[in-house]
């Protein structure tokens, strides 16, 4: 059969629309890669020391890798219980007719931008801090974990939720005839089949707590240091997204300042790609649908 | 610990769990209302803002930024129906199938500020296009593309089997059954994910700071190459000077605005998704 | 939808059409509030040149008068050699527009506590850490929070001259790193023993300016009187910086800026007028 001509042109529209579209993370990472290649090849293993001095020409990432894992750390230790705890309400407690308003609220809630939570961050939360510590300024790395926790939660949650209501009921049912209470039937017959999705989960606002840069630039205090004693939160620190945020439109394009500031931002780019990635792959089909 | 004990130690975490959360909420959707509603007026909506945001109102503001998004909608529409139309009906290989989820999906899971990254290094510096709301709307399309791909490929998968068959049986060739079956399909899902897609857009500060926006004396951008001013990095400004209760006033009111445009874009995508839903399965 | 995209769309074409010029400004936010007040009265005068105003620090108005994305940068500090050599076919040209002094403030309670002079010396080895609480100094017993700025600030950069000798002096004993003057401001308040480098336009009844205890045990206030005389140690000028002669639409607000209206409007801000 002859091809028309508008069918001709019409597939290699569609074509150029999926080249296209699969192309712009690959470009992505190679321009990241292309523009980090200076600090790469000129720092090379200097990036890893503690010192970011860039007039006396030190480029030391350790204290935004330090920052980066701090908050998250404390994100996912306030978020994960939490969140998996209210999941277990809402999906085995609550009757099912209140279940559609949780998840529209839960949506409405992880649709407020992260700007909005820099604002109470910098209003309410580093305030509270500041106070209840006695410290001379809230703005640590404390409450940009805090921070960070409350904009994850309502996906925590709702990822839970889902992952424990897709649990088919006849699992439910065989245990509750057993006579089991509410906790045995949680335990040893809903969570072994939902735990699977609940790590992808988890997975998933690991790579979002990392990403996070607004809210956690305007209440960090962006201070390149690691704090003293190593574990002390309640000094101000800096992640990689701050500084980023706060650094890279003010350093000239091209230089090595700049070039290690693209080899930071390269190397959270890697790392959350792995995470969405092994979410995606391992434990969703990617195309059932996408978490943000 | 006997079982009774041991089930009721775990309803009340449960529920403690619970009502934390929902003091959180509370405290979020009362914070931001109440300090919000404070600070509207008409005049707020309606004027320029002035001397650094403190004074004046957000018009321009949320032109601007219902500029920048719907431009990026405009240019994210296209590409989306292009890739789902090839993803559902040419690419039947089962690992370019999986590779090309991958790549497109990927690109949801990238950090907001990698794109302003991105955006900086290609279009400001290596193309010398300078600060430009263009540039933001471009860079917003690339971060709405998944979802838009996404939402538009599940409505033309839901399609029933028999639709194609009898297309084809009236003799319509690939292409026809394309665009007479598939694309109107396509399109409904493709304007859910559009909106849902504007909802996360129009929030976005990281992206656009870098590239798109300016502080003062913006109205609306004359060309292409200019910047604009949005309502995100508005918030931001007065964010930093949050001890001066004019700005911190203007700052809730802003955030109030933004909330209520973001709620409108995601309640309107939800609508038209459930509407979708039962057209396709009638 | 649709009809809402043509609508927006058409909106676009119609301003892409008319005819208008443009001048972009960008760099220090000590002068941005200036430039930003004089755009807007300039308007007035010349309806059909939009004047587009954007902060991000004296760097950035450097660098990107180099990369000739803007036509005027503005600085609270002078040209740096090594940014004269990175940029070598652009001729940077410097025009001064006000005076300015940067002044160490703390917070009020600091002030009102009795510390309202130090010397340079002291200033010093707070930021190098050597200091850490109020009292060392005879103050309260309280520890300092020591505000620093991004390296890129023009702030940063006069301050760290005056006290260091070096512009791009470390602070090993900085608490807080922050960028715009609004922003640095908010930090002091919201603080009670807080000590940062701020513009005297910035002061207000939470953020008081130290006088500077000089060699011969003067103390020298940070008033506009001593700032007009550099009486004060740590003055500067404000400027902007073009490529080039200005011309055209540049050149006029310039001139703008240098006239009377211009120049009250620098007054206005809190600076010291140089006409």
């Amino acid at each position: 059969m002859v091809m028309s001509a508008s069918a001709r042109v019409g597939k290699s529209y569609v074509f150029m629309s999926i080249i296209i579209s699969t192309a712009i993370i690959l470009l992505i990472l190679t321009f990241l890669l292309i523009n980090s290649w200076q600090a790469i090849s000129e720092i090379g293993w200097g990036v890893f020391s503690s010192e970011w001095h860039p007039a006396a020409g030190k480029f030391g990432i350790l204290a935004m890798i330090y920052g980066s894992v701090a908050v998250m750390i404390i994100a996912l230790t306030i978020a994960i219980p939490l969140g998996i705890m209210t999941a277990v309400f809402t999906a085995e407690v609550l009757p099912a007719k209140y279940r559609f308003y949780v998840k529209s609220m839960l949506e409405l809630l992880a649709g407020i931008p992260s700007i909005i939570y820099g604002l109470i961050g910098i209003v309410f939360l580093s305030v509270w801090i500041e106070d209840f510590f006695a410290l001379q300024s809230g703005r640590t790395i404390l409450a940009g974990g805090i921070l960070l926790a409350i904009m994850v939660l309502p996906t925590v949650i709702t990822l839970s939720d889902d992952a424990l209501h897709n649990v088919p009921a006849k699992y439910r049912e065989a245990a509750r005839g057993l006579g089991l209470y509410p906790y045995e039937v949680l335990k040893s017959a809903v969570l072994p089949h939902a735990v699977n999705d609940i790590a992808g989960a988890l997975l998933l606002a690991l790579g979002r707590v990392l990403g996070e840069t607004m809210a956690v630039m305007l209440v960090i205090g962006s201070i390149d240091r690691i704090p003293v004693p190593f574990l002390n939160t309640l000094l101000p620190g800096q992640t990689i997204t701050s500084k980023l945020g706060r650094e890279i439109a003010e350093t000239a394009f091209g230089s090595l300042e700049f070039s290690a500031l693209i080899f930071m931002g390269l190397l959270l780019l890697v790392f959350v790609l792995a995470f969405t990635i092994l979410a995606q792959t391992f434990f969703y089909q990617p195309e059932q649908r996408l978490y943000e | 610990m006997s079982r009774q004990l041991r089930n009721r130690l775990f309803l009340l975490v449960s529920s403690g769990a619970v009502l934390l959360c929902t003091a959180i909420l509370l405290f979020l959707f009362s914070v931001i209302t109440w300090n919000g509603i404070n600070a509207l007026s008409p005049s707020f909506l309606l004027t320029a803002s002035r001397s650094f945001g403190a004074e004046g109102g957000i018009f321009y503001q949320i032109l601007g930024s219902l500029l920048m998004v719907l431009t990026a909608a405009l240019i994210c529409l296209p590409l989306a129906l292009g890739a789902a139309i090839y993803k559902s009906e040419y690419l039947k290989n089962a690992r370019l199938q999986k590779a090309s989820a991958i790549l497109i999906y990927g690109l949801n899971g990238i950090p907001s500020v990698i794109f302003g990254i991105f955006g900086l290094i290609l279009f400001v510096n290596i193309l010398n296009t300078g600060i430009s709301w263009f540039v933001g709307a471009i860079i917003l399309a690339i971060m709405m593309l998944p979802t838009v791909v996404l939402a538009t490929f599940q409505a033309m998968n839901s399609i029933p089997e028999i639709y194609r068959e009898s297309a084809r049986a009236l003799g319509l060739n690939h292409w026809q059954v394309v665009t007479g079956v598939l694309l109107p399909q396509g399109f409904a899902g493709a304007i859910t994910g559009l909106l849902l897609g504007l909802a996360r857009a129009i929030g976005e500060t990281a992206p656009i700071m870098f590239i798109a926006t300016a502080f003062s004396g913006i109205e609306i951008p004359h060309a292409l190459n200019e910047p604009v001013t949005a309502l995100p990095t508005h918030i931001l400004a007065l964010a930093q000077q949050a001890t001066d209760p004019r700005a911190l006033q203007n700052a809730w009111g802003a955030s109030f605005v933004l909330i209520g445009l973001v709620t409108l874009f995601s309640i309107t995508g939800l609508i038209s998704r459930t509407k979708f839903k039962t057209v396709s399965q009638r | 939808m649709r009809n809402l995209f043509l609508f927006f769309f058409s909106i676009i074409l119609l301003f892409s059409c008319s005819e208008s010029k443009v001048v972009k400004i960008a760099g220090s936010s000590t002068v941005l509030p200036v430039i930003s007040q004089a755009a807007e009265q300039f308007r007035l005068k010349h309806p059909n040149i939009r004047i587009i105003v954007n902060a991000g620090g004296s760097g950035v108005g450097v660098n990107q008068i180099g990369e000739g994305k803007l036509d005027i940068g503005m600085i609270s500090r002078e040209l740096a050699q090594s940014e004269i050599d990175r940029y070598p076919n652009t001729a940077f040209q410097t025009h001064d527009i006000g005076r300015d002094a940067v002044v160490p403030v703390v917070s009020s309670e600091i002030y009102d506590a009795g510390i309202q002079a130090l010397t340079l010396a002291q200033i010093g080895d707070i930021y190098k850490g050597d200091i850490r609480n109020w009292q060392a100094l005879s103050g309260p017993d309280r520890e300092i929070l020591v505000l620093d700025k991004e390296s890129s600030r023009g702030t940063r950069h006069v301050f760290m001259s005056a006290v260091f000798n070096d512009k791009n002096a470390a602070a090993p004993g900085a608490d807080l790193v922050l960028g715009s003057n609004n922003e640095e401001q908010t930090a002091i308040v919201q603080s009670d023993g807080a000590i940062g480098m701020l513009s005297h336009a910035w002061f207000n009844a939470d953020v008081k300016g130290l006088s500077i205890i000089l060699a011969d045990n003067k103390a020298i206030s940070p008033t506009l009187e001593n700032i007009r005389s550099s009486a004060f140690p740590i003055v500067r000028a404000l400027s902007l910086v073009t490529n080039g002669q200005p011309e055209g639409d540049v050149k006029l607000f310039i001139d703008f800026l240098l006239s009377d209206t211009g120049q009250q409007i620098v007054e206005d801000n809190g600076y010291v007028r140089i006409r």
